[in-house]
């Protein structure tokens, strides 16, 4: 067991922090790393924040996940809607879609309506090139975790539309990755999109 | 003694930092220099601090003494002989499982007519649920402590000096695989889904650490037989022990059991009038009512609590056993 500093793969500097993250981001040059299996430079993305909205800005990481699926087949007991036909582009079960993943530490509950949430509706920002001071929540869940996790949104979309799920036959693929800090206000019921 | 992380230096400004449990990445305290723990991890280790005295221990090990069906002149005639603290190592791992089980269970019922009817009732269970597990990493030897009951507490690495630590022995490798198989085999059981037809299901892990769990051993001799308690040394509470039987509640369960096993023989024979299938249903009922009785009269000087690798058959389980083969018994006749 060896103990390192942590710096920035870019420019050296070493990165300071008041919080443990598995993220690693370094404010002289805009880069975001990881280390786990290997220090890796990651691509990345900061949203706009709302400017009418006002309280405690706070930056939530996700991996947003580009995925190509195909679905070979399903059956439902009672009911028969793909909700992934909204994003297939042929007639033959296949398409792409964006999976969020949040990959801050969320309980059981906020981590599902977070993920079903963003890959069900995919939020519509401007994009900015700093965090402006505002908070960040650290990281957790490693890339590996959150494509393990990208089945679970999948089926779990699938399974809360009317009827019940039988079996869904069907693969996934991720394509490319990418972390994307979205803004939400921390108000006194808990989290709040600040889109 | 095991691998434990204290005394390592902050590689920026020297001043000394601990890693923080089931973590790569640490703050230091002085520079708030970032800190990654590179190559294997290891494991993060901690331990808690030991919270009972020699006369805690002993006195939570009186009390258990004189609960339940032990012994009733334990408190008066059981001895002391040793009474010792020791630090054991156990695995502990959080894990999320986040799934689906579909399937569908068959739902009988009978009309008024008489008819059976079978309903086939689809099911569609989300699993998205954290589990905590434990497990001894050692040897436990006669103590009857396979995993942790209690998660908090103070850490501390203050008393290793002072208590006795048995060191681990079982792999990382197979701690994480048995926490990942019982976390989903939890998750399963939870879904109640009797036919499944597709199962969807990952397991996350969320931390894996070794904790060492201070523990106290009380031995004690009750007319010439050995027997001992171990007492939690966080909460002071009794984890396991073995404890003399109380005779005169034994031989009560004894008389009952075989009166109940004889009785059930004779009304196999008496009915045997009416046919030769019920004769053999009561004979076996009988027989496994003496078995069972017969089972708890061999072992059942002796009351057991804890996670025993061979239990003897425990008073309740006993009386359990014999209502069940009771059950049985009325159903057939019925
Ligand atoms: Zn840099
Ligand atoms: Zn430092």
């Amino acid at each position: 067991m060896r103990i390192v500093q942590v710096k920035c793969p870019s420019c050296s500097s070493p990165i300071y922090s008041k919080q443990r993250d598995q993220l690693f981001y370094c404010e002289k040059c805009n880069v975001l790393h990881t280390r786990n299996g290997g220090v890796e430079k990651l691509d990345f993305e900061i949203a706009e924040f709302n400017r009418s909205l006002s309280g405690e800005k706070v930056y939530v990481p996700f991996w947003r996940l580009y995925c190509s699926f195909i679905i070979r087949s399903k059956s439902v007991e009672g009911g028969h809607v793909f909700r992934l036909m909204s994003w297939m582009k042929d007639e033959d079960g296949s398409g792409t879609l964006f999976i969020y993943i949040p990959a801050a530490d969320f309980d059981p509950s906020a981590f599902k309506n977070l993920a079903i949430g963003y890959t069900v509706s995919s939020p519509k920002y401007g994009s900015r090139l700093d965090f402006g001071g505002a908070r960040r929540m650290p990281a957790v869940m490693s890339r590996e975790e959150a494509v393990e996790l990208a089945d679970f949104v999948v089926v779990t979309m699938e399974a809360e539309k009317p009827g019940v799920l039988q079996r869904l036959d069907y693969s996934l693929t991720v394509n490319s990755s990418k972390v994307v800090y979205l803004p939400f206000i921390m108000g006194q019921s808990g989290l709040k999109s600040a889109l | 003694m095991a691998d434990i992380s204290v005394g390592l230096n902050c590689p920026a400004c020297g001043g000394a930092v601990s890693v923080v449990e089931g973590e790569s990445t640490l703050l230091c305290p002085y520079c708030s220099s970032t800190l990654f723990i590179e190559g294997d991890q290891g494991v993060t280790t901690m331990a808690f601090k030991n919270r009972v005295n020699r006369e805690s221990a002993l006195k939570a090990s009186r009390l258990w003494w004189s609960r339940g069906w032990k012994a009733r002149d334990l408190k008066r005639v059981g001895r002391t002989t040793e009474v010792y603290p020791i630090y054991l190592p156990f695995w502990r791992a959080m894990t999320r499982v986040a799934g689906w089980i579909c399937g569908y269970e068959i739902r009988r019922h009978t009309d008024s007519k008489g008819r059976v009817h079978e309903q086939k009732v689809p099911k569609e269970v989300m699993i998205l649920n954290d589990y905590r597990f434990s497990e001894i990493a050692t040897d436990p030897g006669d103590l009857g402590i396979r995993s942790l009951r209690n998660f908090a507490g103070e850490t501390s690495f203050a008393d290793f000096d002072m208590i006795p630590t048995f060191e681990a022995t079982t792999s990382k490798d197979d701690a994480l695989a048995r926490a990942r198989s019982d976390a989903q085999s939890r998750a399963r059981s939870s879904a109640k889904v009797s036919r499944v037809t597709m199962e969807r299901l990952h397991v996350l892990t969320r931390r894996l650490s070794m904790v060492y769990y201070p523990i106290w051993v009380v031995r004690y001799t009750y007319r010439d037989r050995m027997y001992m308690t171990t007492v939690d040394g966080v909460t002071g509470q009794v984890l396991s022990g073995r404890a003399p039987g109380d005779p005169l509640f034994q031989s009560l369960a004894i008389t009952a059991g075989t009166s109940v096993g004889g009785l059930a023989a004779a009304l196999g024979i008496i009915m045997s009038g009416i046919a030769a299938e019920l004769m053999i249903v009561g004979l076996l009922a009988g027989g496994v009512i003496l078995y069972i009785t017969y089972r708890f009269f061999r072992h059942g000087s002796e009351i057991v609590e804890g996670e025993f690798k061979h239990k003897p058959a425990s008073v309740s389980q006993t009386i359990k056993e014999l209502q069940s083969a009771a059950r049985t018994l009325q159903e057939a006749y019925r």
